[in-house]
């Protein structure tokens, strides 16, 4: 009979390896706070000095004119918005529709084919799609736009939303291109959610005689509906963040106007266009847009994790 | 596990072979004396600044490797006003601007006195695409009042008097600026405010507070990129104008205007324009001058400087070294890439002065 | 008993209305356009950057210098290339280990305790920090004192993939039944053993693969590079000093009106994209091989 295993000596060699290690990995838990709180509190230096010139006008003047030293990002909190929205109006009803492809209608054997096309799109880089969207869509869009603008021309309201283009690089262009490339994620998320729908609320509503729409409409949606919430603020708070495909394509000309064909400029884009250049409060002031555009990022993202992850709790529960 | 192995040999090929790589074929340079002192240069310069010279700089580049081999030039553009702000930082070695440091930021260069060495001189041209008219005259004041915006066709009066035998359509007009800090905008709106005085308010600098109908490109590239030519990858936007550096424009094959100069006259974009000009220009002490508007019948009137900004105490010895070989280079016989590359060679006080100045150059033994 | 007047009841499919049917077709025709909606412009995108790149994509241009005069046609983007690969390497060999190590510590460690929520919170505001604020980070850390370097590009990459790695690390350990720890234990094993021994292998497809796709993204990654690594027109296989990277090149030729220049970039993207492919698909096949044992 084998002696045995000696327990003391066992417990006295170990602890020390497993304190270090436990340490270590604390340490690296903790390397993403350090992270954090350094990427806050050298931002909020750099970017003191322009806070504290422009004041409050830095979140509502419109002028931003470095040579005069006038710093006011309103068109640029303006423009990230507009971009925003116009990508998330467009990706949403996509992603939706594509999540109900995959866990209602498609073939199975398709679904692995649209999950592996989604999972390609969600890895171009977003540089390709800028290159993509400056050399071939902006150019070509132009007599689409044109043509819009002259049909919606009589209609009241659309006629202001719609009213021309010159190069074809506008917030509408972007707003297209950054619905591309969020519809990934906003798909991913979704189909999580409409996942955990229960089997037998789904077929209970079939077995009552209602259409698959119907179903769909009765059931999933409902159930869904924090989930959608929660997957549309992620796909929305990637878009705002969203730098260099929409910097190439947006036209940087800051203006605050109702024309969605029309050239703007976005936070991040202004960001990497005049940063290289600039010097003193310039820069301060370009530094003060970053922690703005942070400071909204976090908000957007947050909530959503909250959304979703509330969501994921009551599934949890209900299944 | 095999994924990953195969996935490393190859990424280690790539970068072994790499390390070997081959250099495409460039344009010799112009037969120089090869200075046996140039290939004694070792070092990497980096740099950035003004896209107005990035062509030359390109050229003379590949001039220099061939005189000193060992010599790397890293030159990243980004405009005058990131070569500028680079320098301060001591980011980069030298800058590339086509537009002066203001007073009020000389104490913002931590490497102390910067001094100026102008290496050529070229035409900012006024590039355009517009269907059907193939020559255009504009006078300063009109060329003020697009760009403000007060000019929003083709056929405005305004343009038809400087062009009373044109026929012009009546495209709306996209007039194009740039993005960024720009020497070459510097020097645009000082001409305009030179011979426009009460057409252009926007004043003079590096940037100014262009009319939001208007559109912005990136580097005297971008722009070139959205006047476009109409063909191909070319495509633009037919009815756009803007302020494009000669060299570019012939690149993109842009149509320019002839813009009228101090003495009345129609002058299209040439480099004799221009050697015109800096025959009427007298260079300050530091190598600074101002040929924008100048006197005389064959003088094109937008005549642009561009100056290499270095700091005159280096603070390393090699680097040091190859920054007076490659200005060496660039004043005497890299002058001979200039015209192949679209700008205009310095006259002899020039580049004497520029010459005599390298010797204040402090290098550390 | 009668045996007439009560029908059979009719085991046909009820008569759904004709609107409803109707409402039901068009509803399944709308997803169906949905998905041709996402698909067709990525074929369309993937299409063409194939065909613009294929021009000048080959063995040459992997190798060749870029041109120094930027007009000039001519193959060539191997500064990039070895850039790309030097830059994403060394930011992963930043962030794996260090997100790994973490997302232990999440898990075995501090499971639900107030740090490790804390820090789980902290993970997902740091992972929808935007590219350029990044950037800006190392920018006025790093660079401002050591100049610009692939090093200080391979810390802004790092920063970004971290929160990536530490999140799908954390899920992959989850996922490992807390029964293998348990024997682990009952057989005498400290709990770093257990982890070093027995958990992170059994984790370690799916976190090699998690990582495979941070690194994916990290390596089309633009922004946080614009303002760190500078450019170079020859390979430079050191850390330090300037260096130029595929994203980088493709964005500075997106806005050139030369065609050889745009050329080049298109060449560029369809490596990159080549890249990713290429990395998500090995993620893909790693974490599918061994999740079967």
């Amino acid at each position: 009979m084998s002696s045995l295993p000696d327990l003391v000596s066992t417990r006295s060699r170990g602890r020390l390896a497993d304190e270090a290690f436990r340490i270590a990995s604390l340490l690296a838990g903790l390397a993403i706070l350090v992270v954090l709180v350094l990427i806050a509190v050298t931002m909020l230096h750099s970017a003191w000095p322009a806070f504290r010139e422009a004041g409050l006008s830095f979140f509502t003047s419109r002028e931003w004119v470095p040579n005069e030293g006038k710093f006011g990002a309103l068109a640029f909190i303006f423009g990230t918005g507009v971009v925003a929205t116009i990508a998330v109006a467009v990706a949403v009803p996509i992603s939706v529709g594509i999540a109900l492809f995959v866990t209602e209608v498609a073939p199975t054997r398709l679904r692995v084919v649209v999950v592996s096309v989604m999972d390609l799109l969600a890895g171009i880089p977003s540089v390709v799609f800028g290159l993509w969207g400056i050399l071939v869509l902006a150019p070509n869009i132009v007599d689409v736009y044109d043509a819009v603008s002259r049909g919606v021309n009589p209609i009241p309201v659309l006629s202001e939303l719609f009213n021309g283009t010159q190069t074809g690089r506008s917030f509408f262009t972007a707003g297209l291109i950054l619905a591309v490339m969020i519809t990934p994620i906003i798909t991913s998320v979704t189909r999580e959610v409409f996942a955990t729908v229960p089997r037998n609320d789904k077929d209970g509503a079939l077995a009552l005689g209602a259409t698959r729409w119907e179903m769909v409409k009765g059931v999933v949606f409902p159930h869904s509906v924090g989930g959608m919430v929660g997957a549309t603020m992620l796909g929305l708070g990637r878009a705002m963040g969203e730098t260099i495909a929409v910097a190439l394509v947006v036209g940087s000309t800051p203006q605050i106007t109702a024309n969605l064909f029309s050239s703007g400029d976005t936070m991040p884009s202004v960001i990497a266009f005049q940063f290289g250049e600039a010097a003193g409060t310039h820069r301060a002031a370009l530094v003060a847009l970053g922690v703005t555009l942070f400071a909204m990022t976090i908000v957007v993202n947050v909530a959503a994790r909250m959304i979703v992850g509330r969501v994921d709790l009551r599934m949890r529960g209900a299944v | 596990m095999k994924t990953r192995v195969v996935a490393l040999v190859i990424a280690s090929a790539i970068l072994i072979s790499a390390c070997s790589s081959k250099d495409p074929k460039s344009p010799s340079a112009a037969a120089g004396s090869p200075s046996s002192n140039y290939a004694k240069l070792s070092a990497t310069l980096n740099a950035s600044g003004s896209t107005f010279q990035a062509a030359l700089e390109e050229a003379a580049k590949a001039g220099f490797l061939e005189v000193a081999p060992k010599v790397t030039v890293n030159y990243g553009g980004g405009g005058s006003g990131k070569g500028k702000t680079d320098l301060q930082g001591q980011v980069v070695d030298f800058a590339g601007s086509d537009s002066l440091i203001k007073p009020e930021d000389k104490p913002l260069y931590k490497g102390g006195d910067v001094l100026y060495f102008p290496i050529a001189a070229a035409p900012i041209t006024l590039a355009y695409q517009l269907d059907g008219v193939s020559k255009l005259n504009l006078s300063a004041d009109t060329i003020a009042k697009i760009f403000e915006a007060q000019i929003t066709k083709w056929d405005d009066p305004a343009i038809k008097a400087d062009n009373p035998d044109a026929t012009l359509p009546s495209t709306p007009i996209v007039a194009v600026h740039r993005a960024e800090g720009s020497g070459t905008t510097s020097n645009f709106t000082g001409f305009l405010t030179k011979a426009a005085p009460t057409a252009w308010t926007l004043g003079k600098g590096d940037t100014v507070n262009w009319p939001s109908s208007t559109q912005a490109g990136a580097g005297n590239q971008g722009v070139a990129q959205l006047i476009g030519n109409g063909t191909g990858t070319l495509k633009g936007t037919n009815g756009a104008i803007g302020y494009v550096d000669f060299a570019d424009a012939k690149a993109t094959n842009l149509k320019t205007a002839s813009i009228k100069n101090a003495a009345g006259k129609f002058i299209a974009p040439s480099l004799a324009g221009v050697a015109a000009a800096l025959d009427q220009t007298t260079p300050a002490a530091d190598l600074t001058y101002d040929p924008l508007n100048a006197a005389g019948d064959a003088t094109y009137p937008i005549a642009t400087p561009t100056w290499i900004l270095v700091y005159k105490n280096q603070t390393d010895k090699a680097k040091g070294e190859a920054l007076k070989g490659f200005l060496n280079f660039l004043l005497t016989d890299g002058q001979a890439l200039n015209e192949p590359a679209n700008y205009a060679k310095l006259p002899a006080k020039y580049r004497t002065l520029a010459i005599a100045q390298l010797k204040s150059l402090v290098i550390p033994a | 008993m009668s045996t007439a007047a009560i029908p059979a009841p009719s085991l046909q499919a009820t008569d759904t209305s004709r609107s409803r049917k109707l409402r039901n077709h068009l509803a399944t025709g709308f997803i169906w356009a949905t998905f041709l909606a996402a698909a067709l412009p990525l074929a369309f995108i993937v299409f063409y950057v194939v065909r613009a790149g294929m021009r000048l994509f080959s063995y040459d241009f992997l190798v060749t210098n870029i041109p120094i005069i930027s007009a000039q046609p001519g193959p060539g983007m191997a500064p990039a290339v070895v850039g790309t690969l030097l830059i994403t390497g060394a930011a992963t060999a930043i962030a794996v280990p260090l997100g790994v190590l973490g997302a232990v510590y999440l898990n075995e460690y501090g499971r639900r305790g107030a740090l490790a929520t804390f820090i789980r919170l902290m993970t997902d505001v740091m992972s929808g920090v935007p590219s350029v604020v990044m950037g800006l980070f190392i920018y006025t850390i790093w660079v401002l004192r050591y100049g610009l370097s692939g090093f200080a590009g391979a810390l802004a990459l790092a920063c970004l993939m971290l929160p990536i790695i530490v999140r799908t690390s954390e899920e992959m350990l989850r996922l490992v039944p807390a029964g293998l720890r348990e024997a682990s234990a009952a057989l005498g094993c400290r709990t770093w053993r257990t982890t070093v021994r027995i958990v992170l292998p059994a984790a370690l497809p799916g976190i090699v693969s998690g990582a495979m796709l941070a690194v994916a993204r990290a390596a089309g990654e633009t922004a946080p590079l614009l303002f760190t690594i500078g450019v170079v027109s020859k390979p430079n296989t050191s850390l330090f000093g300037a260096n130029t990277a595929l994203s980088a090149q493709i964005f500075k030729n997106a806005q050139v009106p030369f065609p050889a220049a745009q050329d080049r970039a298109w060449a560029a993207a369809l490596t990159l994209i080549l890249l990713v492919f290429v990395l998500t698909l090995a993620a893909r096949v790693v974490s599918a091989r061994f999740a079967r044992k």
